[in-house]
């Protein structure tokens, strides 16, 4: 019991030992203390104004996005898709090629043809 | 669309609120800890800008991280923190020192203590001696000679005042090893500080 009291008593001493060095600290150093937290504290900042900004940014895309969809689309998702695989297949058809390669043809001749030669001078 | 937005604003207010409410926790607890934190960093580091270093490092891992938990668990989780920043500092310097020791020609295969051969409490540093008294001297002294385990235990314990759950978790242990290393440190400490003749301890 004796023992206890004693070990009480030294871990009571060591405690206020401890405290009394740390109320001791100089000015300089609780200074450069304060400094630390305060740089701590604006890290809390900065990493919450990013997430902010991770939060909102993706949230007003999205909204944009279906404003937009809402306004440039009134006939509905059935109609885009129909129209835009329509468009795939025209631009995959082999023919469709060929014949653009005739066209090119065909305006090459045109533009050398005297009667064309000079159209742009007749007008303005 | 209105009453979307309105809830959306009344919501982020909320949360800036609460967020307001836990920096001004958050402030207060680092507030609280800073001065007792370096005062352990300079014990086991002997570097006054080291300490700095290190104390300011945990803060700002601690914020990073784990400032949306909840605030009793801030303590155990920074000291964890401390521990960790000093441990890396002295296993920084104790590999330093080998390889210093290896180029300078006075290799030992004795295992390196950073903090066993620190200087001493009675430093040739204005601050360490305006701020430690014959006792704290003493105490220092005495904790340079606990195995490490036994150090963090004590110190943690004693003066930080964790209970054993939380000294558990900053020292990444079981309550039963917290136990063990504080029993074991309170009773080696009070036999040096005897065997020193240090009267005031006895």
């Amino acid at each position: 019991m004796s023992d206890e009291k004693d070990i009480s008593a030294f871990e009571r001493k060591t405690k206020r030992v401890f405290d009394e060095s740390v109320a001791g600290l100089d000015a300089a150093t609780r200074s450069r203390l304060t400094q630390a937290r305060y740089r701590a504290l604006e890290e809390r900042k900065s990493t919450r104004s990013r997430g902010w900004g991770f939060t909102l940014v993706p949230a007003g895309t999205l909204a944009a996005t279906a404003l937009l969809a809402w306004f440039m689309l009134p006939q509905g998702p059935a109609d885009l898709q129909v129209t835009s695989v329509d468009d795939l297949e025209i631009l995959l058809a082999e023919e469709d090629l060929e014949m653009l390669g005739e066209d090119l043809e065909f305006y090459g001749w045109l533009e050398e043809q005297p009667e064309f030669a000079n159209a742009d001078d007749g007008i303005g | 669309m209105g009453l979307a937005l309105s809830i959306a604003e009344r919501g982020a207010g909320l949360d800036r609120e609460g967020a307001l409410d836990s920096g001004a926790q958050i402030e207060a607890f680092l507030r609280e800890v800073e001065a007792r934190a370096y005062r352990i960093a300079a014990m086991n580091i002997r570097d006054r800008d080291e300490a700095l270093d290190i104390v300011q490092d945990a803060m700002i891992r601690l914020v990073r991280s784990y400032s949306h938990r909840p605030s009793e668990e801030w303590r155990p989780l920074f000291y964890r923190i401390l521990k960790n920043r000093i441990r890396d500092e002295q296993r920084r310097r104790t590999v330093r020192s080998r390889v210093l020791s290896f180029f300078g020609g006075t290799a030992s295969d004795e295992e390196y203590d950073p903090i066993a051969e620190a200087p001493g409490a009675s430093s040739d540093d204005p601050l360490e001696r305006a701020t430690s008294g014959d006792a704290m001297q003493a105490l220092e002294q005495a904790l340079t000679e606990l195995p490490a385990r036994q150090r963090e235990a004590f110190m943690l314990r004693n003066f930080e005042g964790l209970d054993v759950a939380q000294t558990a978790v900053a020292m990444g242990c079981t309550e039963g090893s917290v136990k063990t290393h504080y029993s074991r440190a309170v009773h080696r400490l009070r036999e040096m500080l005897a065997e020193h003749g240090e009267e005031q301890w006895t």
